[in-house]
């Protein structure tokens, strides 16, 4: 029996286990946390196994599909693209539940806490593994639900509850244009086929989606007065969801927010199953974004945007997880502008994204679960109350330093010496470089350079302000229990050598996806569908383009040790409210007061409750004014009820006078 | 023998008393009489229609009606005797209670 047969199992376990968890965990230990724990591995063996098997014989991949009514089915597919994300969240994931074990041992919800991670993960295994685009979206929502029910997990808490509404709404946005763009893609679809779909074939597939990109191109729509083709409009709504679950500008707004989840909960939303699934999305439906005019121009301008705003935001807060959260979007951003330059440098994106994601999976969970273990032994995340905490937590701040350099990009170019975070990021931002250099468009790679460095500075002031220095409350700590650092232990080795060790065997490997028996584009054809001249390979550029992300990197190292750890400037000068800069930072460009203030509350909310108002004060006046009317009129009519039966006589002779001639006036008229 | 018209014309102008009395009297014992005339007005012509027509079913029926006219009569007297009793007055302009 091959491996692949059993991939099936891959999202069923955690499924199976949330199950188990949810009615029995109770009784259990820990809160159950064992059945999760042995099925996510189950998984994790799976997924690796079969990585390691499509390693050896590329285009192998595995489909299976079955009916599920009329045109739809239910399927699963792993090509690379998929297995490697597999097996990055059933590994995440994995460390994720062990170090839970140690962080959730007081919390009295401990069983609840495992439900809902096993469904989470369970949820973004099926998002993965689908072969079709409408099971890929029930696994988004669910994928939805499962943020929301643990971002809101300290539901007592109003701030918690709050976000996690608030997480929901703000991702609901980008659902609904996603949704909308699938119910596009499917009536066009429907077009393409005239109504009558053969038997066997399951139009929402990617394979037959895929198949269909040029007819889908030659749909034109008239927007506005301007020719727009329809697989524009498809991609774009795909990519407005990515946005949402992704954490892009404007709906980044939920992200940090999030915090207010357990800080592992935090790990498992940032580093593996729900902020990746956006990228994801734009992955797997690559083919129709390069064949798409404009989309991808559209992905990298907003993904270079959103990586150097939320850098700028990281730099200023003092929560640790918020510089953390921050420092999410911001990567994320990166990632969106790996998959845009897609437009200068074909599959080879796809590749590079995903390889950054993947990176960015370990160093980021790392930094949160090393977060989650300050927190745990200090009890505060405010990082002007720290300082001086490696002395207590040796191992938790050497692991915090290996992920902040990863993050950061330290490494040396043209070697395999480098962090995981140096392989990933380098390439993104030369391929930026080659973006510009085909279409003339700079602006990602100044950008992108730009939030290069100030990721260096935020990170570094992280790690000054937490670790170095000395301590500025007198706090209690001690380090971790082994359950929480031997999972950072081993996110630490990967951050500092799995990009070192798979960088081009894993860009070639993931950009085959889209060359195999399932699916066989030609990327460069659909390429010039969509209007793009894609550039030479990666990896003639000049000296000064290669270095550069590390000279950006060291620089922000020593411009966060001259100010936090030398202190040569006075940043209570700089730190202050007169301060327009910081206090527009500080503010989060007032995007709080706008988005949440004026827009929900003051527009959304208010402008609601008026129409609605208005509408139940409309009702009100017609029932009202008919009650009134009948009042009235009865009112005026029992005047005739005068109780003597005189009157009642003389109605009557009235009544039967009236009646005779009437009747006369009939007859003569016959 | 008398016209069947002087008949029907004799009931009508005692039907149109007996209703003017029912109309503009408000003592109890004159309505009451007022509605033995429209009855009997009523009586008449049935009696002389079944005579008309030769046929006996009408003059059995007007001693049903005149039976029916005493029942009604003396229900009526008990009922006004009643009402005096209680208000030492027949005028049933004031017993209007049972209005508006």
């Amino acid at each position: 029996m091959a491996i692949g047969d059993l991939a099936f199992l891959i999202p069923l376990l955690p499924a199976l286990a949330f199950v188990l968890t949810f009615f029995l965990g109770k009784k259990l230990p820990n809160g159950g946390a064992i059945i999760p724990i042995a099925a996510i591995a189950t998984s994790f063996v799976i997924s690796l196994l079969i990585t390691l098997n499509l390693l050896q014989n590329p285009g192998e991949v595995i489909t299976q599909s079955y009916s599920w009514f009329a045109m739809f089915n239910l399927g699963i597919l792993v090509d690379p693209l998929a297995a490697v994300m597999l097996t990055m969240v059933t590994f995440v994931s994995l460390l994720i539940h062990i170090y839970s074990v140690g962080y959730m041992s007081h919390d009295r919800s401990q069983s609840r806490y495992f439900a809902e991670t096993a469904l989470f993960t369970a949820s973004m295994l099926s998002l993965i593994l689908s072969d079709n685009i409408l099971q890929l979206f029930i696994s988004w929502e669910l994928v939805g639900v499962c943020s929301y029910l643990l971002i809101g997990f300290w539901y007592q808490k109003p701030a918690a509850a709050t976000a996690a509404k608030k997480a929901f709404l703000t991702t609901r946005i980008g659902d609904v244009m996603f949704l909308a763009g699938i119910v596009i893609l499917f009536s066009d679809l429907f077009k393409i086929f005239n109504g009558t779909i053969p038997d066997g074939v399951f139009i929402m597939r990617f394979d037959e989606i895929f198949a269909h990109i040029p007819e889908l191109a030659a749909m034109n729509a008239n927007i506005l007065g301007m020719e727009v083709s329809h697989i524009t409009i498809i991609t774009l709504l795909f990519f407005g969801g990515a946005v949402g679950k992704s954490g892009q500008f404007p709906l980044h707004v939920w992200l940090p927010d999030a915090m207010e989840g357990p800080t592992t909960v935090s790990a498992l939303i940032h580093a593996a199953t729900m902020v990746t699934a956006g990228v994801y999305l734009v992955a797997r439906t690559f083919p129709m974004f390069i064949a798409a005019p404009d989309t991808l121009l559209v992905v990298a301008y907003l993904g270079a945007f959103t990586a150097i705003f939320a850098a700028t935001m990281g730099i200023v807060m003092n929560d640790l997880k918020r510089v953390l959260a921050y420092s999410t979007i911001s990567q994320l951003g990166y990632m969106m502008l790996g998959l845009g330059i897609g437009a200068a440098i074909g599959a080879e994106a796809v590749g590079m994204s995903i390889f950054h994601l993947i990176n960015h999976a370990f160093f980021k969970a790392l930094l949160f679960l090393c977060a989650g273990s300050v927190i745990h032994a200090v009890g505060t995340h405010d990082m002007r109350q720290l300082g001086g905490v490696a002395k207590v937590m040796p191992i938790t701040a050497a692991t915090m330093i290996i992920a902040a350099l990863s993050l950061a990009g330290f490494g040396i170019p043209g070697t395999i010496f480098g962090t995981s975070g140096f392989f990933s990021k380098d390439a993104i931002i030369e391929g930026a470089y080659l973006f510009g250099e085909s279409s003339g468009m700079w602006i990602p790679y100044v950008l992108s350079i730009v939030a290069a460095l100030l990721t260096s500075i935020y990170i570094f002031r992280l790690i000054f302000m937490t670790f170095f220095g000395k301590p500025r409350t007198d706090y209690g700590g001690h380090e971790s229990h082994a359950s929480m650092t031997i999972p950072l232990s081993i996110l630490a080795l990967l951050a500092l050598f799995f990009g070192g060790l798979t960088s081009r065997r894993f860009n070639d490997f993931v950009s085959e996806t889209f060359g195999n028996n399932f699916v066989n584009m030609n990327i460069p054809e659909l390429a010039e569908m969509g209007g793009y001249h894609l550039a030479a390979h990666v990896g003639h550029e000049p000296v000064l383009i290669l270095w550069m992300p590390l000279i950006v990197a060291v620089a922000g190292l020593l411009i966060a040790y001259l100010i936090y750890g030398l202190k040569v400037v006075n940043m209570d000068n700089l730190v202050s409210r007169n301060n327009p800069v910081y206090k527009l930072l500080y503010n989060r460009y007032y995007q709080n007061a706008i988005f949440t203030d004026f827009i929900s509350v003051k527009i959304i909310y208010e402008g609601f409750a008026f129409a609605v108002r208005s509408i139940d004060r409309g009702f009100d006046w017609v029932v009202n004014w008919i009650s009134d009317v009948t009042i009235e009129t009865g009112d005026s009519l029992r005047q005739f009820q005068t109780g003597v039966i005189q009157t009642y006589a003389t109605a009557v002779v009235a009544g039967v006078g009236l009646l005779i001639v009437l009747i006369k006036v009939i007859m003569e008229v016959i | 023998m008398i016209p069947i018209e002087l008949y029907v014309g004799l009931a009508v102008i005692i039907f149109t008393i007996g209703l003017y009395g029912f109309m503009t009297q408000r003592s109890g014992i004159r309505m009451l009489m007022s509605v033995e005339l429209m009855l009997n007005s009523a009586n008449l012509n049935l009696v002389a229609f079944s005579s008309y027509n030769a046929d006996l079913t009408g003059q059995v029926f007007a001693l049903y009606s005149i039976a029916l006219a005493a029942c009604e009569a003396a229900i009526g007297f008990a009922i006004l005797m009643t009402i005096f009793r209680m208000r030492d007055t027949i005028n049933l302009d004031s017993f209007n209670i049972l209005r508006w």
